[in-house]
């Protein structure tokens, strides 16, 4: 019975994708992640949620140095992707990116037509052949988006023309067409109605086959729903990490307990 | 009384009204202000409103009918045969209106009193002699018929002045009355105050519209003008520019246009990739500490009085060029003054213009945008590329066009830095001229205006004003066209 324990943890390090040691963010003086430590699994759903403004986001961005285009922002300890270094000197975060995708918080599609808006990440990493390899890239993104059948007789009209909810999705849709191995959502869900809420899980279930998704969330109900790992984040400070049924039903920390029950936040 | 006097009495029965009527309003509430529909100031505003605003309308409009209506009057009673002596009724009156401002200055300093000044009787010689003692510009011997209509002219503006004295208090003390008698607690004051302001807007744009319409009507007119004296054909159609203001000169605007557009497609050459490349470099790349060196250093070219560019053409960049392209290197330049002179110089000063604009339209893109594309793995010049130059290009294309058209109307450059030859060639080293620095030879100088030779210059300013409007409209089309909104 003993010796199977060490067996449990060689599958799961080889299993992490992502893992986080000692983790601490600044902006400026404020101290917005306080030692963090988090191991994001390969072909898992994770989920991040917390009272707003507890430092999500920002730890998310972490996760593809996205916060290096914030000239205030300091980061500390490090986050391995596959045992690299993501903030080691000589790793290029523009590949970096390409490797762990992100939907923001705010949907920002660019002033281009959807087509494009789509087409962007593939033709600058050279993803399709030719034309019609594109096409059927953008098809297949923007049905995975959950979005093809309200644009498809539109694809020529402006990114910036769709709905706030349309947009999301479109954002969405960007973001795996470039095939990212790991995907980083920040409140995907949180101008869209409940049909294409439905469909987006389902796209984020969908993408657990092959990847490794990392989503932020203020609604339990679409955590519990969508994710196997729950992390609890709470004023800058990792509070609780584990089984999303464990984290739901028996939390140990008594404030992740207060916070799902409705008590913080 | 003084124009000026009669401004100052109605801002202070403004300033009464102000006073009382909010006294008023407060009384009508019990002293307590928030019985009042409005803040009590609302109603002291609406006292000046009413008080001044209708006031000073009517002393605008008076000071500008007033002498139209006195000088028809006082024409009508010229007798025809004089009119036919004198060359023409606008001489004549000409001659009136001088004798009466001469007939005002002379009692002013005291060498006739005003008796004599508006004596009917009064003997024209002696008259004459008395003026010109005073020193007043007189440039012949008053005649009777025009010593006549000068007394009545002043007459006529004396009780003109006297009149507008009393209506204009008149309409300020009405005005003021009426906003007190309205003063009430639930008179909406606020609401006729916000109508007032809008008034007053609207006031102030539709003069900047009418002035616009009045510049652009005279140089019609003058240019109408133009064309009943010289064929339009020939202006259009002659590619030579040959004025010779004893007459048989040839108009032909092609070879000034043709230097104008050299020039500045050359000063644009210059100025817009410079500018775009170093407002990129300030607003994505540079950090902040050399942005907020460099920018106001970049800005302080826009500062620099374009005399000063044409004497650096006329005393650097020419000699420079010479040096290089002159006799002395390839042998294709004559001299320092030359298309290539006016157009670099032209493109440094236009530098400013278009880095300026463009590095502030460049920071308005949201950098959510940049995001996305970083996001997504793409580069910063890719980024740039393909995410924020698109976003910003409405806004470059305005900044391009606004040097455009700096660059069209520059003259001191040319002048300067171009020489002012009136060619049509091909070679950037050689002099020409533009439209501009011709207009202004055209103007200056004793030529008698009603000639071709002077009219030219309405012409051509009108050409250059068609230009730049047709530049501004097709430069909107692309704008639309091609907008990719980001908001
Ligand atoms: N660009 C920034 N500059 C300075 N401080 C920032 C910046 N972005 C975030 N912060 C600070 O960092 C802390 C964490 O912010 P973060 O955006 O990560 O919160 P969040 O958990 O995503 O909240 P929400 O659920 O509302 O999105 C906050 O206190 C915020 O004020
Ligand atoms: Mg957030």
């Amino acid at each position: 019975m003993n010796d199977m324990r060490p067996l449990e943890r060689i599958v799961d390090t080889d299993n992490i994708k992502i893992s986080a040691k000692g983790c601490q963010v600044y902006y400026g003086d404020t101290h917005a992640i306080k030692d963090v430590d988090v191991q994001i699994e390969d072909k898992t759903v994770t989920a991040f949620i917390g009272p707003s403004g507890c430092g999500k986001s920002t730890f998310l961005r972490c996760l593809n140095r996205m916060n290096d285009t914030i000239d205030i922002c300091r980061i500390e300890g490090e986050i391995l992707l596959d045992g690299e270094n993501i903030y080691d000197k000589k790793v290029d975060p523009v590949q970096l990116r390409a490797k762990v995708g992100m939907v923001f918080q705010k949907p920002n599609p660019f002033p281009k037509s959807i087509y494009d808006n789509v087409a962007y990440g593939p033709r600058i990493h050279g993803l399709a052949k030719n034309k019609a390899d594109l096409d059927v890239i953008v098809e297949k993104s923007l049905r995975r988006g959950a979005i093809w059948d309200e644009v498809k007789d539109r694809l020529d009209a402006p990114g910036t023309g769709l709905s706030g909810g349309q947009q999301q999705r479109l954002c969405i849709a960007r973001a795996v067409a470039t095939e990212p191995e790991v995907l980083l959502m920040d409140e995907p869900c949180s101008a869209l109605d409940p049909i294409a809420t439905g469909q987006v899980e389902e796209l984020i279930d969908e993408l657990r086959s092959q990847y490794s998704v990392v989503i932020v969330t203020h609604s339990m109900q679409q955590a519990a729903r969508v994710s196997q790992k729950t992390a609890f984040f709470h004023l800058g400070n990792l509070v609780e990490f584990g089984e999303t049924g464990q984290i739901f039903t028996k939390p140990e920390d008594p404030r992740t307990e207060s916070y799902i029950s409705g008590k913080i936040g | 009384m003084p124009v000026l006097w009669i401004i100052l009495i109605v801002i202070a029965i403004g300033a009464v009204g102000y006073v009382a009527t909010r006294a008023r309003a407060m009384a009508s509430a019990g002293n307590d202000a928030r019985h009042l529909h409005s803040l009590p100031s609302y109603y002291g505003y609406m006292a000046f409103l009413f008080a001044a605003a209708p006031a000073f309308l009517l002393l605008i409009v008076w000071l500008i009918a007033a002498p139209l209506v006195i000088e028809k009057r006082v024409a009508a009673t010229l007798p025809a045969d004089v009119v036919e002596q004198a060359a023409s009724q606008n001489l004549l009156m000409a001659e009136v209106r001088r004798v009466a401002v001469g007939l005002d200055n002379a009692v002013a300093a005291g060498v006739m009193d005003e008796d004599l000044a508006s004596n009917a009787r009064a003997d024209f010689t002696d008259m004459t002699a008395r003026l010109k003692e005073a020193g007043q510009v007189i440039t012949q011997n008053v005649t009777t018929p025009v010593l006549r209509a000068a007394q009545m002219m002043r007459e006529a503006n004396a009780s003109s002045r006297l009149w507008m004295t009393i209506a204009v208090i008149a309409v300020a003390i009405a005005g003021a009355a009426l906003a007190m008698m309205r003063a009430q607690r639930d008179y909406r004051a606020r609401n006729v105050v916000e109508r007032g302001v809008r008034w007053m807007l609207v006031g102030a744009a539709s003069i900047a519209i009418l002035t616009t319409v009045g510049i652009v009507l005279s140089l019609l007119f003058n240019t109408i003008e133009f064309f009943r004296i010289y064929p339009a054909s020939e202006f259009f159609g002659s590619l030579t520019w040959s004025p010779s203001f004893g007459g048989g000169s040839e108009l032909g605007i092609w070879p000034l246009l043709w230097g104008t557009l050299y020039i500045s497609v050359i000063a644009l050459a210059v100025a817009v990739p410079i500018g775009l490349f170093a407002a990129i470099y300030l607003s994505e790349y540079a950090s902040n500490r050399v942005r907020s060196v460099a920018k106001p250093l970049l800005e302080i070219l826009a500062g620099i009085p374009t005399i000063v560019y044409g004497l650096f053409a006329l005393l650097t960049v020419g000699p420079l060029l010479l040096a290089a392209f002159g006799d002395g290197g390839l042998g294709w330049m004559q001299s320092g003054t030359a298309v290539m002179t006016a157009g670099l110089v032209m493109g440094i000063m236009l530098i400013p213009f278009v880095s300026s604009l463009s590095d502030d339209i460049i920071n308005a893109v949201p950098q959510a945008m940049r995001d996305g594309s970083y996001g997504l793995g793409a580069t910063q010049s890719e980024t740039i590329r393909q995410v924020v130059l698109p976003a910003a290009l409405p806004g470059i294309v305005g900044a391009v066009l606004l040097a455009a058209s700096r660059a069209i109307g520059e003259t001191m450059i040319v002048v300067l830095g171009a020489g002012a030859a009136a060619r049509l060639s091909l070679n950037p080293f050689e002099a020409m001229t533009t439209v501009t620095a011709k207009i202004v030879s055209q103007l200056t100088g004793d030529a008698d205006f009603a000639s071709p030779e002077a009219l030219v210059a309405f012409a051509l300013g009108m050409t250059l004003f068609v230009i730049t409007l047709g530049l501004n409209v097709f430069a909107l089309y692309i704008v639309r066209k091609y907008r990719e909104q980001y908001d």
